[in-house]
């Protein structure tokens, strides 16, 4: 691909639940080339206001390139007025994608808190080519924050829910879940996203557990290419962008707070 | 076609657009290569001495129009750059201004005398005013040590050398005098303004540094007030940049004076700001009938 900047047009745009949406738009040359765990650099309007191009994991990738979304501040709330036909101005695919695990991985085990939920999706579309146990473990804080998940489940993927008010699933956390699945450190591999407290849990669980895994990680962007060296985080190897060297990263590696 | 080209000391560029340092990083992740070539030069991130790290996250944060950030010139030092990034850079085939720091005048010595030894280099960029350093002063805050260092630097460059001064002084024309007087072959500016922000409920800085330096269409106005002050204090011609959008922006800064002009952090948001700067600049020229950039440069009317 010549340029990674190019405006593609809505196809849909649709409130799953009381919080999230999911937008659709048409970039056949982007579909071609996105891999689990990369993200789209959208920018929410045409002006100055907000500034910065807003970063979303891709969801899927089958006839459109979808995000999942929440609308919580003035760029995803612009997003949100978004309607079938409207530009959307896109840089993207960014970022290294999730490793894929090796053969001798039997079951993998996706955490997520929230909208973390959305690189999952594509994930499980890849995943379920192969003879894999296919769970997820997903902590949404209230109802507003569950829906119905029907893709993963025609995906054959075992969903469990927790929220911190119990209105749906399991009352807790996302933690809570652990021990409906049974990890073993030989043969399961992990995957989390959401807020950094849920994944230091995640992560702590995982290596006190000896279990192998990556987490998707966020912070704040401007550039989203490597190039403004603003979105860094530490690893045990230093300082390493999000955009560019993640937002993959290794649990054993990352150093999350 | 208008004629575009410009000087910088004895080099000749063949337009005045190029990009702010630190806002580019490596051009192949841009564009095409291809596009890079159009631009009259371009300028990677400010490289030190030795390797550094840079500061502790969050570096940056968004502003109405802008952001603020402190990198804190996370660079992997010269040697590495020489070795491996130079070559890259130089295969775009587009000429490089090479924008570096010393923490004291003797650090500049000797990246300067490094660099010597290479070739394919247009220009070379005193950064004399990072903020987020922790130093007390910077080094554009002093016009006589602003002197002093640029006397040291020029005696020894092969390159034409570039002094880029903060807009964190109280009289920015003092120190392009000193600048000049110290041999420089252009001054450019600006950079960031020192700026912070608050988290109202933790009650902390936003910024892992603390402060940062707020850049992006915010500053243009002071920018642009920066150049024309800069303009009718100096002969040597003035980089300009500061917010610069859209090319309606751009020819602000060559109106009030500025020979070459630089996004910067636009290119965040409009990867293609800088290209589409040109392609504005020439079309302004070919509408009002202007046959030679320089004729623009520095005509504001009274
Ligand atoms: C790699 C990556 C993938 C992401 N994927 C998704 C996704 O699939 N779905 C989704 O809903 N959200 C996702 N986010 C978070 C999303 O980018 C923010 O929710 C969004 O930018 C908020 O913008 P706003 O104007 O609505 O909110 P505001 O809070 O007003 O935004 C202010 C500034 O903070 C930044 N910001 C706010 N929250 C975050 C955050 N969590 N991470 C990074 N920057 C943030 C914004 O980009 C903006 O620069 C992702 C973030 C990253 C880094
Ligand atoms: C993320 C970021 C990193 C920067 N890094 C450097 C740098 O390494 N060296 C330098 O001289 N200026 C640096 N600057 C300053 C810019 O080169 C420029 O002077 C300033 O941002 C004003 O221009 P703008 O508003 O168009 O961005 C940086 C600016 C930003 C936003
Ligand atoms: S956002 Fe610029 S380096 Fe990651």
């Amino acid at each position: 691909m010549d340029q990674i900047q190019n405006t593609y047009k809505v196809i849909s745009n649709e409130k799953l639940c009381q919080q999230f949406w999911c937008l659709s738009f048409d970039a056949p040359d982007l579909l071609k080339e996105v891999k689990p765990g990369q993200f789209v650099h959208i920018r929410s309007n045409e002006g100055l206001e907000p500034f910065f191009r807003r970063p979303f994991s891709v969801y899927r990738a089958q006839r459109y390139v979808e995000i999942f979304y929440e609308a919580k501040g003035p760029g995803t709330r612009l997003l949100a007025a978004k309607t079938k036909g409207d530009p959307l101005d896109v840089l993207g695919p960014l970022g290294t994608p999730f490793v894929l695990p090796s053969l001798d991985i039997k079951q993998v085990v996706m955490i997520a808190g929230g909208i973390g939920v959305a690189p999952m999706l594509i994930l499980s579309d890849i995943l379920k080519k192969r003879k894999l146990d296919l769970v997820l473990l997903y902590g949404g804080r209230t109802r507003a924050h569950v829906y119905p998940m029907k893709e993963f489940k025609d995906n054959g993927v075992k969903v469990h829910i927790a929220t911190d008010d119990g209105s749906v699933g399991v009352k807790g956390r996302v933690s809570d879940l652990f021990e409906k699945v049974k990890f073993n450190s030989h043969d399961t591999f992990i995957y989390t996203c959401g807020p950094n407290p849920m994944m230091k849990a995640v992560q702590d669980f995982a290596l006190k557990n000896n279990i192998k895994g990556q987490a998707a990680c966020e912070e704040i962007m401007a550039c989203g290419l490597g190039a403004c060296l603003g979105c860094s985080i530490l690893t045990k190897h230093g300082y390493k962008t999000v955009c560019h060297d993640g937002p993959a990263f290794d649990l054993d590696d990352v150093i999350l707070h | 076609m208008p004629n575009l080209s410009i000087k910088i000391g004895n080099t000749t560029f063949k337009n005045p657009v190029t990009v702010a340092s630190g806002t580019f990083g490596h051009a192949e992740k841009y564009f095409n290569l291809e596009e890079v070539k159009k631009l009259g030069a371009i300028v990677p991130k400010t490289v030190t001495l030795l390797p550094q790290v840079g500061n502790p996250p969050v570096r940056i944060w968004e502003t109405p129009s802008g952001m603020i950030n402190a990198i804190g010139i996370e660079n992997p030092g010269i040697d590495v750059f020489i070795e491996k990034k130079l070559p890259s850079f130089k295969k775009i085939g587009v000429p490089l201004i090479v924008s570096v720091l010393g923490h004291n005048p003797e650090q500049f010595v000797s990246i300067i005398e490094k660099l010597n030894s290479q070739d394919g280099i247009a220009a070379i960029e005193l950064n004399l005013s990072c903020p987020n350093l922790g130093h007390k002063t910077l080094m554009a805050q002093d016009a006589k040590a602003t002197e002093a260092l640029l006397k040291k630097v020029t005696s020894i460059s092969k390159f034409p050398v570039i002094a880029k001064l903060s807009p964190n002084v109280t009289d920015i024309s003092e120190i392009a005098q000193g600048a000049e007087a110290g041999g420089a072959d252009a001054v450019s500016l600006i950079n960031t303004l020192t700026a912070m922000a608050i988290d109202i409920r933790t009650r902390k800085s936003r910024i892992g540094n603390f402060t940062g330096g707020l850049s992006g269409p915010a500053i243009r106005p002071v920018a642009v007030a920066m150049v024309h002050k800069v303009y009718q204090a100096v002969k040597i011609p003035i980089i300009g940049m500061g917010g610069i959008a859209k090319a309606e922006d751009a020819l602000e800064f060559i109106i009030a004076g500025a020979t070459m002009v630089a996004t910067g952090t636009i290119n965040f948001v409009n990867p293609r700001a800088s290209l589409e700067v040109l392609e504005g600049i020439t079309a302004y020229m070919k509408e009002q009938k202007i046959s030679d950039i320089k004729d623009l440069i520095g005509c504001l009317q009274k």
